[in-house]
């Protein structure tokens, strides 16, 4: 298969010491292990903070301090989880930037300038978050004002995944890319689409497991209020896990064969379908486990952490056939685009090799002449002609010395010849026994 | 880089955007962690010594708000560098990260121990309390926060220097080996490191002279200790960051050293050096300035002693940043890469075969002047956008139609020719073939003229 368009990879080799087969794999499980913890920090991240706003909310309409410690207690995860999931952020990062360069790249540049987003919109976004965990007290009796700072953040945290899932989706289908591809194309296709509605109902699965876990271990806890919010956040838990993990089952089907046909069926020869299974088997366990006692709170914490590591292996699986599929997809490109570098950089050798044309200046022009170009001076005067500044004759009808032509060379004074732009600048590095000579050949100009 | 898609980014300009961010990030780090790390920990040794309460809640305010910059500016914003570079100039980070992947790893684990002791050791302040045990040991978690956010400033000066000042690194360029602890050890590292860690003690320590400043208003007798606290580490700062500057300085290439007068102030300027001297020397004289009155009186000094102190160390910090980049020019990767991501050794075969012929992102009809050369200016916008627009906007920020103003279609030909000459030794040579050149002339006076 061939791609039209496509950049060279990067003319460097990847820097595995030679060792391509040892660490190769050792990158690529980096890279899936690094981007799952990234992951699971951004879904609690997103759930957290909208379910904290929600509670705020319902706290104060409903005058119930259970809800509004609730809403509360998630401020720390959100900011535990919007500090490690950009540093765990990194490492994918640095690892797809370095292993698919040509590719990610050029995918960020057509979805630029919205690709920064991600910097100056997280940056807004997490400003907004402090500003909303750190007023909580302060800002009790302005509830309004408290929900509204809140909701700038979740709003701004919620459209990060938009950008990030475009640029992913544009990289892994290098056949869709034209000479105008922008980022609302790539965000509004049904590829992207689909991917989006399966990540944000994960989001909100992962949210609900992390509220099942934090919930039981806040109905431990001494204080009545704090103990009460566990047993919102374990049935809140309850239904944020079972309610996306089922609309999954049909989202994930529906992003996967949006796909390019050549992915999918490398996909499946690769037998990558059978995490699929497993993942869906998986699922299907816990979601039985968190339904049985879903009208009443007799939830023990040995379930709750069953189902949690159970989710663990479902999760590593899904990033596992997350991986196979963008390996299906991009494969043949990285290969053309290593081998449209290795040509270039033969091209490149045997150009630089090849014996050179004679220069421009003869040998035989005259001294002064040479050392004008050597100098640079005809980047912007001719002998006989206006370019930037004038012609070396007019120069020469003016009859400086050679001593006032050094001095110009060093302080030049445009006003003695108002009509050229822009003014000539000066230029003390030209070594005055060479100005000497050019203004020898100058004045000897008729 | 020709193989690349074009970002365009009119008024602003590539340079503008991507300076944008490295100054904050710079601001921000150099700030609130690396230099606020080592002064706050420094506070805090003191405040457990004379066990002073109030001296160890200035110190935890002045945290709190370095913590907030530090982790929702100065991380995201380190990372910003390489997401403005990847689509401003994807051949020469891709370049840096082949060259530098297991650095930066390492960095990123340092910033992973950075992350996690900076959380520990704000989140749990409070619960410490002064003249426990607990407490020794949560200070120890602020010396570990310290040690790890300076090693991030250490990899990262590394990466730093060595687009300066490369070295040998490059044992074969076709097929490319690179030596990867050439690189690492190349001639800046150290003197930049040491520079950069004490001007960002200094840095730190004149925020802190001003977060006191506003912590203590109704105490003035913390505000005198922690005002001559932080004063004293400024102080102490300076002659050393000087000395490592010098020593930075001698390892410049000789033809950056030519550069410096129009880095530090700018080309327009540059027939007047004096003037960069007066404003290095006129910002250090505020910062001195500010830093003295607050110092010598700190009972009675103005706020606007802590701003023009500010102003005039950021104003430093600032220009130190502009000379650094410009100095490199042309290059990003010095001898081995221009500022426009074209890799010096490809010249001759962008001269042979033209530059368009590899621009995989530009339509084919246009790779090339056609024999009627109808297809001329659209040709030279392409090459202006791929070749130009690192540095140039249209008509914004370091327009180029201000540059070819009032010239015809043959100086420009002529001065596209010699870029890189005496006139503009910052400049890179063009890229490409005889008629690409004529085309992009072509343009460019196209653009002019419309504006008469």
């Amino acid at each position: 298969m061939h791609f039209n368009m496509l950049p060279n990879d990067i003319p460097l080799p990847i820097p595995t010491w030679g060792m391509d087969s040892v660490l190769m794999p050792v990158f690529l499980i980096l890279l899936v292990v690094s981007f799952v913890v990234h992951m699971v920090f951004i879904n609690v991240l997103l759930g957290a903070s909208l379910a904290s706003v929600y509670f705020n909310r319902k706290g104060a309409m409903e005058k119930n301090p259970v809800f509004d410690r609730v809403a509360y207690l998630l401020t720390t995860p959100v900011t535990i989880s919007e500090n490690m999931g950009a540093l765990w952020g990194v490492a994918p990062l640095l690892l797809v930037s370095v292993l698919f360069t040509p590719l990610f790249y050029a995918a960020a540049i057509m979805n630029s300038p919205q690709w920064l987003h991600i910097i100056y919109g997280n940056v807004a976004a997490f400003l907004f978050s402090y500003l909303y965990k750190f007023t909580w007290h302060k800002l009790e009796n302005r509830k309004p004002l408290h929900i509204m700072i809140g909701s700038a953040s979740v709003i701004l945290f919620f459209t990060l995944p938009l950008v990030f899932m475009s640029t992913v989706q544009l990289y892994w289908t290098p056949t869709t890319w034209t000479y105008n591809t922008h980022f609302w194309d790539a965000l509004l296709r049904p590829d992207t689409f689909f991917r989006l509605v399966h990540f944000f109902l994960a989001a909100f699965a992962v949210t609900g497991l992390f509220m099942m876990l934090y919930g039981k271990h806040k109905q431990k806890s001494a204080d009545a209020t704090d103990a009460e919010a566990g047993t919102i956040l374990l049935r809140t838990g309850k239904s944020w896990f079972a309610l996306p993990t089922v609309l999954n089952l049909f989202a994930g089907p529906l992003a996967l064969f949006q796909e390019p046909s050549y992915g999918i069926e490398a996909f499946f020869s690769a037998g990558y379908h059978w995490l699929i299974v497993l993942s869906v088997v998986i699922a299907l366990i816990c979601l039985y486990l968190v339904i049985r006692n879903f009208l009443n709170d007799h939830v023990s914490s040995g379930r709750v952490w069953t189902v949690a590591g159970l989710m663990a292996v479902t999760i590593l699986s899904m990033a596992t056939l997350r991986h196979g599929m963008r390996m299906s997809l991009i494969g043949p490109a990285l290969a053309q685009a290593k081998a449209q570098s290795e040509q270039f950089q033969k091209d490149s050798y045997e150009a630089r090799t090849a014996p050179k044309p004679a220069p421009a200046i003869a040998a035989d022009a005259p001294v002064g002449k040479q050392l004008a170009e050597k100098n640079g001076c005809l980047a912007c005067h001719a002998e006989d002609k206006r370019l930037v500044g004038p012609a070396y004759k007019e120069v020469a009808a003016r009859g400086y010395t050679a001593d006032k032509i050094v001095a110009l060379v060093k302080q030049p004074v445009p006003a003695d010849w108002p009509d050229y732009q822009p003014p000539m600048p000066p230029m003390p590095q030209v070594p005055e026994a060479d100005v000497r000579q050019i203004a020898d050949w100058i004045n000897g100009l008729k | 880089m020709f193989d690349f898609p074009i970002f365009d980014m009119p008024m602003f300009g590539h340079r503008f955007i991507f300076a944008f961010d490295a100054i904050v990030h710079v601001f921000i780090s150099h700030g609130a962690a690396v230099g606020g790390s080592i002064v706050l920990v420094l506070a805090q040794r003191l405040a457990i010594k004379n066990n002073d309460q109030k001296f160890d809640d200035l110190a935890y305010k002045v945290l709190f708000t370095l913590f907030i910059l530090a982790t929702a500016v100065g991380a995201l914003t380190g990372i910003g560098i390489w997401i403005h570079a990847n689509i401003i100039n994807p051949a020469a980070i891709g370049a840096l990260l082949r060259v530098f992947f297991w650095k930066w790893f390492v960095e990123w684990i340092v910033f992973n121990v950075e992350m996690v002791f900076l959380l520990m050791w704000f989140l749990s302040w409070k619960n410490r309390p002064l003249g426990t045990p607990a407490k020794q040991s949560h200070y120890r978690l602020g010396v570990a926060y310290a040690v790890a956010s300076w090693l991030t400033m250490a990899i990262i000066t590394a990466i730093l220097g060595f687009m300066m000042t490369p070295g040998n690194w490059l044992r074969s360029d076709f097929p490319a080996r690179p030596d990867y602890i050439a690189a690492l050890m190349n001639p800046s590292w150290i003197p930049s490191l040491g520079f950069r860690t004490f001007f960002a003690v200094a840095w730190a320590s004149a925020i802190c002279m001003l977060l006191t400043w506003f912590f203590t208003r109704n105490d003035e007798e913390t505000r005198v200790k922690g005002i001559r606290f932080f004063g004293k580490i400024l102080a102490a700062c300076v002659p050393l960051f000087l000395l490592f500057g010098y020593w930075y300085y001698l390892q410049f290439p000789a033809q950056a050293k030519e550069l410096f007068v129009i880095g530090a102030i700018t080309r327009r300027l540059a027939g007047n050096p004096q003037l960069a001297t007066y404003l290095t020397l006129g910002l250090a004289a505020l910062g001195l300035l500010g830093a003295l009155t607050l110092y010598a009186n700190p009972k009675r000094a103005p706020l606007v002693a802590a701003v023009i102190m500010l102003v005039g160390t950021s104003g430093l910090i600032g220009e130190f940043e502009r000379v650094r980049e410009f100095v490199r020019k042309p290059y990003i990767i010095y001898s081995y890469m221009y500022a426009n991501g074209v890799r010096v050794i490809d010249m001759p075969l962008l001269e042979r075969d033209g530059y368009l012929k590899y621009a995989q992102f530009v339509p084919p009809e246009f790779r090339q002047v056609s024999a009627n050369g109808d297809n001329k200016l659209k040709v030279g916008e392409y090459i202006y956008k791929m070749e130009c627009r690192y540095c140039h906007t249209v008509n914004g920020i370091n327009a180029i139609t201000a540059r070819v103003k009032g010239w015809n279609e043959e100086t420009i030909d002529n001065r596209i020719g010699s870029l890189h000459a005496t006139v503009t030794p910052f400049m890179p040579p063009f890229a490409g073939n005889v008629a690409e050149r004529q085309a992009l002339s072509a343009y460019l006076y196209d653009l002019s003229s419309q504006q008469r």
